[in-house]
């Protein structure tokens, strides 16, 4: 009989375990509840260099300083929760996270929902062209011609609001490698993307590449919170932190050591 | 070829780390899950009228979406309609999710292992002055649940896989820290790479258990 009775001895630790668990979890939600003077930042963890592991496995990046420096200076303890980027604004809503610092671009529709920090990156749409030609300058010299973008992205939609009467051929990619590299060979005649990140392409990659003109616009990213009264006073406390950042140089430094050149400032004047 | 093979066996040797979390969610929705499940199975093994429409809806939920919109609607929909719910931590919540998910095949695999039971060993339960219940423990269950180990043996298979889900809710699990280390070095293929053995290892671990669970109850009982 004795093997018999293993299975109902299993079943009896898994209901104990179970119930164990349930009642612990709420438990917790009686007592941990209250807002605290810590601000739970969510980011990825893995968008280098804004929010990374270095070879010790610690966290660190452009984001993480400065929510590191806005700690410091609010008085505010800064707790970092890495998650898959999926996941992050579902934690948001749930008010599991105070805000997501994973470089949000500040969107309309994001301003209707959440309440937005003072902008901390800027960026802008940018084009490429051949490092050879000099009829890409903006929008309007791209009629007649072929732009690469990524498929469903902003700058698709930039494209085609200016292109009202389909004069410019758009060309979708799926990823942004293979179209700098039709736009080195003259498959197409320009690609679009950020600037910052055309940027590193040029650099890196060896194609003979430029960007061509000046930024099509400018977009700002920055942190966001859920809008409520409370959320307001903590905002308004970030954002005379990150002023004061701007004030001291602090953040023009932090820029510096993560990409070379200052993303902090202004696209456009 | 671009392949590292030093990136490859530290990342192994890194990654572990992350193991005991994956491992313990993995092991706690087992064990929690078999427990509900096999319970689960029984109830619906009687098929109580109007429990048994319940339990149905239940099992048919849960194995009919995919674990990661159970996991979403968990820990992100259900604390906005009942902020009481919000304090759940990313670590309880995956553990409660994956065991009412695996709880559901388990049962639907105890049911199926029940049925597959001469139904004369109930009969012969019963004639010697056994009640309901005691015959479905003490004869009809241990019969059965030898028929539905390997069964079990997938079904925390699949668990142990389906926590490389949890990173989405915060959890830096095996999955999670891969990706992490993944978007440093841009080594994606030896990092993924490390990731899959060491749930393939874990995989061989259970199967290896499974094998010897199955010939433990097989004892005495010609093949």
């Amino acid at each position: 009989m004795k093997s018999n009775k293993l299975p109902l001895i299993i079943i009896l630790i898994a209901v104990a375990l179970g119930s164990i668990m349930f009642f612990s979890t709420k438990d917790k939600s009686s007592t941990a509840s209250e807002p605290a003077e810590v601000i739970k930042v969510g980011m990825s963890g893995s968008y280098k260099p804004y929010t990374y592991l270095d070879e010790k496995g610690e966290l660190t990046g452009f984001d993480v300083d400065v929510w590191k420096e806005i700690g410091k200076r609010t008085g505010h303890e800064i707790e970092f929760v890495t998650s898959d980027f999926s996941g992050l604004f579902g934690m948001l809503d749930s008010a599991k996270l105070d805000t997501i610092a994973n470089q949000i671009t500040v969107t309309p529709e994001r301003e209707q929902k959440y309440l937005f920090t003072r902008p901390y990156v800027y960026y802008g749409a940018q084009l490429i062209s051949k490092d050879d030609r000099n009829d890409i300058v903006d929008l309007e010299s791209l009629k007649g011609k072929k732009v690469a973008v990524g498929l469903g992205t902003n700058y698709e939609t930039i494209i085609r609001d200016f292109d009202k009467n389909s004069e410019i051929e758009i060309i979708t990619y799926d990823s942004g490698s293979g179209s700098y590299q039709d736009v080195a060979i003259g498959r197409v005649d320009a690609a679009m993307n950020d600037r910052l990140a055309l940027q590193s392409v040029i650099n890196e990659s060896g194609l003979p590449l430029k960007l061509a003109g000046p930024p099509i616009n400018e977009m700002q990213n920055a942190f966001p919170f859920l809008n409520n009264e409370e959320n307001k006073e903590l905002v308004a406390q970030i954002d005379s932190a990150i002023d004061s950042m701007y004030e001291d140089g602090t953040i023009k430094e932090i820029s510096m050591k993560y990409f070379d050149m200052d993303i902090t400032e202004k696209v456009l004047n | 070829m671009n392949f590292d093979f030093n990136i490859l066996v530290k990342a192994l040797v890194e990654l572990l780390s992350a193991l005991p979390i994956t491992l313990s969610v993995g092991l706690l929705a087992m064990l929690i899950g078999l427990g509900f499940g096999i319970f689960i199975g029984i109830v619906r093994y009687f098929k109580l009228p109007g429990i048994d429409l319940i339990l149905r809806g239940y099992v048919s939920f849960f194995r009919g979406t995919p674990l990661m919109i159970q996991l979403f609607l968990f820990f992100f929909g259900l604390p906005q309609l009942f902020p009481s719910l919000g304090n759940i931590g990313a670590f309880e919540a995956s553990v409660l999710i994956m065991s009412i998910n695996s709880a559901a095949y388990i049962a639907e695999t105890t049911r199926a292992a029940i049925l597959s039971v001469d139904k004369l060993q109930q009969d012969a339960g019963l004639s010697v002055g056994l009640t309901l219940w005691q015959t479905m423990l003490y004869v009809q269950l241990p019969q059965a649940l030898r028929v539905a180990i390997p069964s079990f043996g997938n079904t925390f298979i699949g668990i142990i896989q389906g926590t490389a889900l949890t990173f989405m809710l915060g959890l830096n699990d095996l999955m999670g820290l891969g990706k992490m280390k993944a978007a440093v070095n841009y080594k994606f293929f030896e990092i993924y790479l490390a990731v899959g053995l060491i749930y393939w290892a874990i995989t061989l671990i259970i199967g290896q258990t499974n094998k010897y669970l199955e010939s433990y109850y097989s004892k005495g009982r010609m093949a």
